[in-house]
């Protein structure tokens, strides 16, 4: 009957009150609490799945990263784990394994920081977790807005995710809002009169087509359509007729590679010769660019964060070079984010000194980072946790490689 | 290996039937209830969302074990439930009430926030009525079909439901989610439960929900209904001479089948803490379905222990491999393979035991009808369909 | 199974008790889908025919795809569903061939022909051997099993395939354009005719009319047929019954690589997870022509595309999944044997 009486109390007071509480963390390796020397960094991306050949690479970029340190940071030796937040039954990033790692790393006691998700959808469910834990998260990838901003946010974002009050998540990557505003300005340079929008309806694919969709309205570039594709689909020669009636003389897509958007650059360019292509980051990448063929190369033009590696510090060329000595390929477009996201992790660590091991003092030191010189160019972390890299790159494409244009200044 | 199994479950059945059920039902209950204190928080994770596969794999084994209709497209009912927990109890609708909020019996954290909040046990109540009515609703059009007819027009439902909660994105935030969602309370003004940091708790109103579905699928199965549902498995024309009432038959059976669906996934959605589409897919009416088929088709018990050995090999056992190659310094990498592994196991069982884990007496008779009368198992069998039978 | 893959037998059975009203809902899908067809070529011909000519290239694939379901489903009555993924390494099977020779659009139309036919043949092999051995593995020690036992089994090899496409090409990968398969040949009433509209059914038909002459008048399809009706009698006949199993996965397979093929070449691009979707989609046509019944499969096949593209034309890309599997439950609970299929026992 004890423990029933004990499970009546847990369930009315939400505590833990029958039996041992558990250590936590089982696989925690042990590694001692925050007076300890020992850090561990986890990062969380989906392995399984579509998304695996962009997380690996993203898991290769950070492991790159820690190495170049020697796994050390001024007394601290760090220590990387990689989970995985896909399950085989969904074959994707899953909303339960997700908590699971956040879990996982908020009851580690080494954990200094956590690198994540890949989707934004996911970083939605683990950044609350996080927060209450009170432990840096950085994203190499996450572009919804309302992760970290209210513009362009729905209602009750962004402090939903964080139950502490406090901020505790960033990232590297410019949030889809500044993307757009190159997008609009790079097509109405392009000549655009009238652009047929689709998306791949994904968070990351639809948010940014909704904020092309909103910032042409604002500058005057009309928008024939903004439709949701079905990516499952075989292909898309219906929806290209509609390009075709609609009188479009631009195609914007908001989405991803694997969203099928080879299949939509073919099929739209077909039927519509002289339509221009644009794509955004989604799809900066080899495996859309060496596959598109001689002739849609011709009209389509991407929206790159990357710049001309010219442009670039000589590090971030570096990254690339030293990327393709160690894996043997050329990374997909996150890797660099995943590497950056690392750096300033160890930055972060290594700027809060002595108090290296503290969470909030790390925290603290992210968030303070200003004018960093980092593989993707100078940026500063803003009180929102945004990075403030704003220029994008204007992309187009020859013999299947990305090629650089121009520098595009937002304008937001 | 077929004959091993079989040997091992035939002496499983001569020790369990030489010790009194309420002995067991004692000894697992001790067991589930000192669980939490003897394993890792993340086995403890993997359990308590074993335990909401349990409620769910119960629910489809009243469609398919006991009515005999099979289902392909279970998701549906997940999806609604979780989707009524996401409407009652998040900052979905944030603008109701003028962005004051509706709070209804709500925890203290949840009072004071914008959107609709209604105490866990009244979501819960309405999640389960609100499916169970799709789950009548869906049904309706199917009940003149049959077989894998049934089961293609459960797998359409399966796909179209998912594509609505998608494409309206006024009730279901699109793919970004409904995303936080109230954590369990119980009484008005409480602290809420601390999960995921804190699992035993939500551990525990897990296991109250199995103990209450068992409870009810038990008592389903060997009442008047339970009966009638049996006896349209078996023959529909016959079952019907005999009196019963087809469509109210098969309709109950698929309203009680959702509702489960619809009360685990309004529980799935609070501890994940999100409503996504995503979750939505036809793999997961699969999953579900195998756990039922793996563990034996109307047999509860079979049926519980098909879906904690699922649902732990998806989301422990191929974790723990991933660590494998490495620690004996293999450079492999055990995710890439994640989903054929998963497959292979599913194949190997089929093939080992093609009639699940522990196949219902009365269905172990219906397949080998021949065989069973002089098998030695077939006394044990012929007892464990009298258990069919109402208790006194 | 007695309405299984026989081209030959007559028109439906009613069964007796059928009433007027019966007979007015089993044609109503007609006359819906029929109205629609008639309601868009009113309101916009031109697009409207754009959108049949483009549906019925696309619906060609599924036709091929749906054959397989239902021949298997005819003489087993199993819901094959790892036959998609035996569609999707066709596709991988003739892309590889390609690549390896490295044949482009830019090589001599010999080297072109010839790769061709290579591709074909391959992917057909490949295919075929795979889906018999699918069936040894998978299926046949499960014969005399529960019913669902092999719906498990299949979902399994299914699981296992995605994945070995997955390691294959993590990326969608582009086809070498080798029938430069957007250029325009000729244009008819407004509606541009491409290349390969023309090569998916021209490699289409004589598959088709090979298939319906292989099962209605050779030994083999005799057997298939009397397989299909009832095992046991057949067996008594002295029909192989294993055999005639494993060649009705065969055919199955051939069909399936050979749709792998054309769906590389027609749309230009292949991803490990195109055999899932289309799997779905073809079983859908099988099922709406009548499962079984062959040229049922084939029209069903062309249903759907034109249904898919004037779901994409009128409703736009994201409720075309919602129609067409909205248009499979009407039929289903109309018409449960199908579109064109004969009366069963299950309807």
């Amino acid at each position: 009957m004890a423990a029933w009486g004990c499970l009546a109390a847990a369930l009315s007071f939400g505590v833990a009150a029958c039996g041992d509480d558990d250590e936590g963390g089982s696989a925690s390796s042990g590694s001692g609490d925050s007076g300890s020397t020992s850090l561990t960094v986890y990062s969380s991306l989906p392995l399984q799945g579509d998304s695996r050949p962009q997380s690996q690479s993203v898991v290769n970029g950070i492991k790159l990263a820690l190495e170049e340190s020697g796994g050390k940071v001024g007394n601290f030796t760090i220590k990387y784990t990689s989970l995985d937040d896909a399950t085989a039954s969904a074959g994707k990033w899953e909303a339960g394994q997700v908590s699971t790692n956040a879990r996982k790393a908020a009851q580690d006691k080494s954990t200094i920081a956590y690198i994540g998700e890949f989707n934004s959808g996911a970083s939605a469910i683990s950044i609350p977790v996080l927060n209450q834990a009170g432990i840096l998260q950085v994203s190499p990838s996450n572009t919804a807005a309302g992760l970290t901003r209210k513009e362009g946010a729905a209602p009750g974002e962004p402090d939903k995710y964080y139950p502490s009050g406090k901020r505790t998540f960033g990232r590297v990557v410019p949030a889809d809002h500044i993307q757009a505003a190159a997008q609009v300005t790079f097509q109405k340079d392009e000549g655009c009169k009238k652009t047929y929008v689709f998306n791949d309806k994904e968070v990351y694919g639809k948010g940014l087509a909704d904020q092309v969709e909103q910032i042409a309205g604002q500058q005057g570039l009309e928008i024939a359509a903004n439709e949701g594709i079905d990516t499952k689909a075989a292909n898309f020669r219906s929806l290209a007729q509609k390009v075709k009636s609609s009188g479009a003389n631009c195609m914007f897509f908001g989405g991803i590679t694997q969203n099928k958007g080879v299949q939509l650059f073919k099929d739209v360019h077909a039927q519509n010769p002289s339509v221009k292509l644009f794509g955004p980051d989604g799809v900066a990448e080899s495996p859309f660019t060496s596959k598109l063929g001689a002739e849609v190369e011709k009209m389509t033009y991407i929206t790159n964060p990357t710049l001309d590696p010219k442009l670039y510090p000589t590090t971030g060329q570096e990254f690339f070079k030293a990327y393709e000595e160690k894996y043997g390929a050329a990374p997909e477009p996150y890797a660099i984010y995943g590497y950056e996201a690392m750096k300033v992790v160890l930055l972060a660590i290594e700027k809060a000194g002595d108090k290296g091991n503290d969470k909030q003092a790390v925290i603290d030191a992210f968030f303070q980072t200003k004018d960093r010189d980092s593989v993707l160019g100078k940026y500063s972390i803003d009180e929102n946790g945004d990075t403030t890299l704003s220029d994008y790159g204007a992309d187009v494409v020859k013999d299947g490689k990305l090629v650089f244009d121009k520098v595009l200044k937002a304008q937001t | 290996m077929t004959a091993v199994l079989g040997n091992v479950g035939s002496t499983l059945r001569t020790v369990r039937s030489a010790v009194p059920d309420w002995v067991w039902a004692l000894v697992f209950l001790a067991l589930a209830i000192a669980y939490p204190a003897m394993v890792s928080s993340d086995l403890l994770d993997a359990s308590i969302n074993s335990l909401a596969y349990i409620i769910m794999a119960l629910g489809l084994n009243i469609v398919v074990g006991f009515a005999g209709l099979l289902d392909l497209g279970y998701v549906a009912f997940f999806a609604i439930g979780a989707y009524v927990m996401g409407w009652l109890g998040s900052l979905h609708f944030a603008e109701v009430n003028g962005g004051e909020g509706i709070h209804v019996l709500t925890n203290k954290v949840a009072e004071n926030l914008p959107g609709i909040h209604l105490n866990f046990v009244i979501i819960l109540i309405a999640a389960a009525a609100f499916t169970a009515l799709w789950g009548a609703l869906l049904g309706a059009p199917t009940l003149r079909l049959r077989g894998d007819y049934l089961a293609i027009v459960t797998l359409a439902f399966g796909e179209i439901v998912p594509r609505i909660f998608e494409n309206f994105e006024g009730i279901s935030n699109g793919r970004q989610g409904i995303t936080p969602v109230d954590k369990i309370s119980f009484l008005p003004g409480q602290t809420p439960l601390a999960y995921p940091l804190e699992l035993e708790p939500v551990y525990y109103v897990a296991l109250v929900m199995v103990l209450l579905v068992l409870f009810v699928n038990r008592r389903l199965r060997d009442s008047r209904l339970g009966r009638a549902w049996i006896a349209v498995r078996e023959d529909e024309v016959a079952a019907s001479a005999m009196g019963i009432n087809l469509v109210r038959t098969k309709l109950w059976a698929y309203a009680i089948g959702a509702a489960l669906g619809g009360f685990s996934g309004a529980f799935l959605a609070t501890y994940k803490n999100t409503v996504n589409v995503d979750q939505f897919e036809f793999g997961f009416s699969v999953f579900i379905l195998c756990m039922v088929i793996i563990g034996g088709m109307g047999n509860i018990w079979g049926v519980v222990i098909g879906a904690v050995a699922l649902s732990m090999v998806d989301r422990f056992l191929l974790k723990e491999l991933n660590g494998i190659p490495e620690s004996i310094g293999l450079d492999f990498d055990v995710t890439s393979v994640n989903f054929g592994i998963f497959g292979f196991f599913l194949v190997i069982m089929m093939v080992l035991r093609p009639e699940g884990f522990l196949p219902s007496g009365r269905r172990r008779l219906e397949l080998h009808e021949e065989a069973v009368a002089d098998d030695v198992a077939s006394a044990v069998a012929a007892e464990e369909v009298i258990e069919v039978r109402p208790k006194a | 199974m007695e309405a299984a893959s026989l081209p030959e037998t007559g028109p439906a059975s009613r069964t007796p008790g059928r009433s007027a009203g019966d007979f007015v809902l089993d044609n109503i899908l007609w006359v819906i889908l029929g109205g629609a067809l008639v309601f868009f070529l009113a309101t916009d011909f031109t697009q409207t025919l754009v959108d049949i000519k483009t549906g019925l290239s696309n619906g060609t694939i599924w036709a091929l795809i749906a054959l397989g379901y239902t021949l298997v489903y005819g003489i087993i009555e199993l819901i094959n569903f790892a036959h998609g993924e035996v569609f999707m390494i066709g596709s991988f099977v003739a892309v590889s061939v390609w690549q390896t020779f490295e044949v482009s659009a830019a090589s001599s139309l010999l080297v072109i022909v010839g790769s061709m036919a290579v591709g074909l043949g391959a992917a057909m092999l490949v295919s075929g051997s795979l889906n018999v051995m699918i069936e040894r593995v998978a299926y046949r020690p499960l014969r005399g099993a529960p019913k669902l036992a092999p719906l498990i089994t299949a979902i399994g090899m299914s699981f296992i395939l995605q994945n070995v496409g997955l390691l294959w090409r993590g990326t969608p990968d582009s086809t070498p354009d080798l029938i430069r398969s957007q250029k325009e040949v000729f244009t008819l009433l407004d509606v541009t005719i491409v290349r390969s509209d023309i090569f998916a059914v021209a490699v289409t038909v004589p598959l088709l009319v090979a298939l319906l002459w292989f099962v209605g008048s050779t030994r083999y399809g005799k057997a298939m047929r009397a397989t299909a009706q009832d095992p046991d009698a057949a067996r008594l006949m002295g029909i192989d019954v294993d055999r005639t199993i494993g060649l009705t996965f065969l055919l199955g397979g051939l069909l399936a690589g050979a749709a792998g093929m054309i769906y590389a070449l027609y749309n230009g691009t292949i991803q490990f997870n195109q055999g899932f979707t289309a799997g779905l989609i073809a079983f859908t046509a099988a099922v709406m022509g009548g499962i079984g019944n062959l040229k049922g499969a084939v029209a069903g096949g062309l249903i759907i595309g034109v249904i898919q593209a004037l779901g994409d034309t009128h409703a736009g890309g994201r409720w075309t999944p919602v129609i067409v599997f909205g248009v499979l439950i009407l039929i289903m609970v109309f018409r449960p044997q199908g579109l064109f299929g004969e009366e069963t026992r299950e309807g």
